[in-house]
């Protein structure tokens, strides 16, 4: 569905001296400087798939999908969606794409959203009965349809971003691109979205990739993640399996009754906490038995448990090239 | 035909949104009606001023010039009516807010400069502007037979496409250059070179307005036709110059898209 190859994004830019006798400077003479924001980037994404894709601020993320979506055109590399290149933006390409950005909106700020749903069914040529039938479904899944004539000026962050998404998918797109969807929104609303988008995906097999800063999203809803950090690509593949490339351990989390020194928990593997109830340590997972066997016997055990590395921590070392993609 | 009827839709659905919009904010919609009045009683002291002398420009009389003034009038109505979009375009630029519109199946460049106009702009220019040509055509008795009257029209079609086309270009510069404020008010000046008829101005500036910056052929041309006063070759350029630049913007909008570098998210 969608195959990206080698693709690559410079932005020429100029060196701004600071204060007014920099700005002075510029009149006259600007050094010219480039900014490679994706450097060889190559994956792709099978039909009906829905992906993370995560990085840290400034990563690329965005300037990637916008490259996916035609908005920019690339400096070098090779993408193809659905059999088009989306630079050259020909309408059968269009029709085929949504794009949800959760800092820009599309909906008429004055209007109802139902206006702005009129406008794209204008635009996308879409018949009377499916509009019907779409708004309908969708309105009821987002928990909107009492809202649909109000002003766009008078709902909430998280109702307007409702309204966006389900604006973007009047046409029934094939693939939808998400930026930051629920980008300050609060934690119900957020929910709220990624059940949406979690049935909507399942029902109409739509092709989904994803950024956001909410591991909770990427965790809900994909399977598989791509992280570029420095226009990079430093991993593509399964959520589950992040943990492998960093060693394979796990977290050992022990109360005990009485407080035990930090010295004595060293002798245990590495201490990421400590306090008067317990530590949790960080131990390989070959190792696992071993050290609690020696914990129960050597000290006064209330409870543990053994759980994976959070996956929040896991991409945290990503974004820091701890890890880079075997 | 089916495609063009979608444009026409689509521009009846833009014209219906706008107008709800305005009239969501009633008092700012009834300032813009009345400050837009104002200037029109500005303009139409000139021509009080004319009438009062008696004064002739050329083969001109007050009569002719009360015509030229009111199809000034209502292009610039026209203009307004969508001016806004232009107006708004380097700000959309800098700001990265054309990327929902380049991902839509339908012409961008139609998208950006047409979807808001303003009736607060178009309403009172209109009205002045249409009975201030009838009282002209009538007072200097110009001909009203039918091809008077369409070629009239004609003119003033090509003019409507001739600005769009002529004032657009300042515009896209924003793609290149981001701020354009200087050169946009040097465009908006050159419109208003137009508030008078061109045979007020010397032999060569009319020629530079009318062959090289043709905004005289805007509004002077339907009064020009009327009077029996243009060439073959001049009608020609009348209806080939909006064609001319309409090729222009357009070549120059998709040239100048692919600078489009967006804005950070």
């Amino acid at each position: 569905m969608i195959k990206v190859e080698n693709l690559k994004k410079e932005f020429t830019y100029y060196k701004k001296m600071t204060g007014i006798k920099g700005s002075l400077q510029n009149m006259f003479h600007r050094e010219s400087l480039t900014k490679e924001a994706v450097r060889d980037i190559s994956f792709s994404v099978e039909k009906g798939e829905m992906i993370g894709f995560l990085g840290p601020n400034g990563a690329g993320k965005t300037t990637t999908l916008k490259m996916l979506s035609g908005i920019l055109y690339p400096t070098g590399g090779k993408v193809e969606v659905d059999g088009f290149i989306p630079w050259e933006r020909k309408n059968g390409f269009k029709r085929r794409i949504s794009i949800v950005m959760g800092q820009k909106n599309q909906l008429w700020w004055d209007l109802p959203a139902s206006d702005s749903f009129y406008l794209n069914k204008c635009i996308y040529g879409v018949d009377d009965g499916s509009y019907r039938d779409i708004i309908t479904e969708l309105s009821e899944m987002l928990d909107v349809k009492e809202l649909l004539n109000v002003q766009v000026r008078r709902l909430s962050l998280g109702e307007r971003m409702k309204m966006e998404i389900l604006a973007a998918l009047i046409h029934r797109p094939d693939i939808l691109f998400l930026d930051e969807p629920t980008i300050g929104l609060d934690i119900l609303s957020q929910k709220k979205i990624r059940e949406f988008l979690k049935i909507y995906n399942e029902q109409w097999k739509t092709t989904v990739i994803i950024t956001s800063h909410y591991m909770a999203d990427i965790e809900a809803l994909c399977d598989r993640a791509v992280i570029i950090n420095q226009g990079q690509l430093v991993y593509d593949g399964k959520l589950a399996d992040m943990n492998q490339l960093l060693g394979k351990r796990k977290l050992l989390s022990v109360k005990t009754t009485g407080a035990v020194d930090i010295k004595a928990w060293k002798a245990f593997g590495m201490v990421r906490e400590v306090s008067a109830a317990g530590a949790v340590l960080e131990v390989p997972q070959e190792k696992v038995q071993e050290v609690l066997g020696a914990i129960l016997s050597g000290l006064q055990v209330e409870d543990f448990t053994v759980t994976e590395i959070p996956i929040e921590e896991c991409i945290a070392r990503f974004y820091q090239k701890e890890v880079v993609m075997s | 035909m089916k495609k063009i009827g979608r444009y026409v839709k689509l521009m009846g659905v833009f014209a219906k949104y706008s107008l709800m919009s305005a009239l969501e904010y009633r008092i700012n919609f009834v300032t813009g009606v009345s400050v837009e009045m104002g200037w029109m009683i500005i303009k139409l002291l000139y021509v009080a001023i004319i009438y009062k002398a008696g004064t002739n420009i050329g083969i001109l009389t007050p009569d002719h010039i009360l015509l030229f003034v009111g199809t000034y009038m209502l292009m610039t109505g026209v203009y307004m009516l969508y001016f806004g979009n232009f107006a708004s375009l380097p700000g959309m630029v800098q700001q990265g807010e054309l990327d929902l519109y380049i991902v839509k199946p339908v012409s961008l460049q139609f998208l950006v400069t047409m979807r808001r106009l303003d009736f607060a702009y178009l309403l009172p220019e209109l009205a002045a502007g249409v009975v201030m040509i009838v009282a002209g055509w009538h007072l200097a008795e110009l001909p009203v037979g039918v091809a008077s009257i369409a070629g009239f029209l004609f003119f003033l079609v090509c003019g409507c496409l001739l600005t769009y086309s002529l004032f657009l270009l300042p515009y896209i510069l924003s793609f290149w250059i981001i701020s354009i404020g200087g050169i946009a008010d040097i465009s908006n000046a050159l419109w208003d070179f137009n508030n008078m008829p061109s045979m007020i101005y010397g032999k060569w500036f009319r020629r530079i307005g009318t062959y090289i910056l043709p905004v005289f052929v805007i509004t002077n041309f339907p009064g020009l036709f009327l009077m029996g006063e243009l060439s073959t070759w001049a009608c020609a350029w009348g209806a080939g110059a909006p064609v001319l630049f309409f090729v222009l913007s357009r070549t120059l909008w998709k040239f100048s898209l692919k600078k489009y570098s967006s804005a950070s998210s």
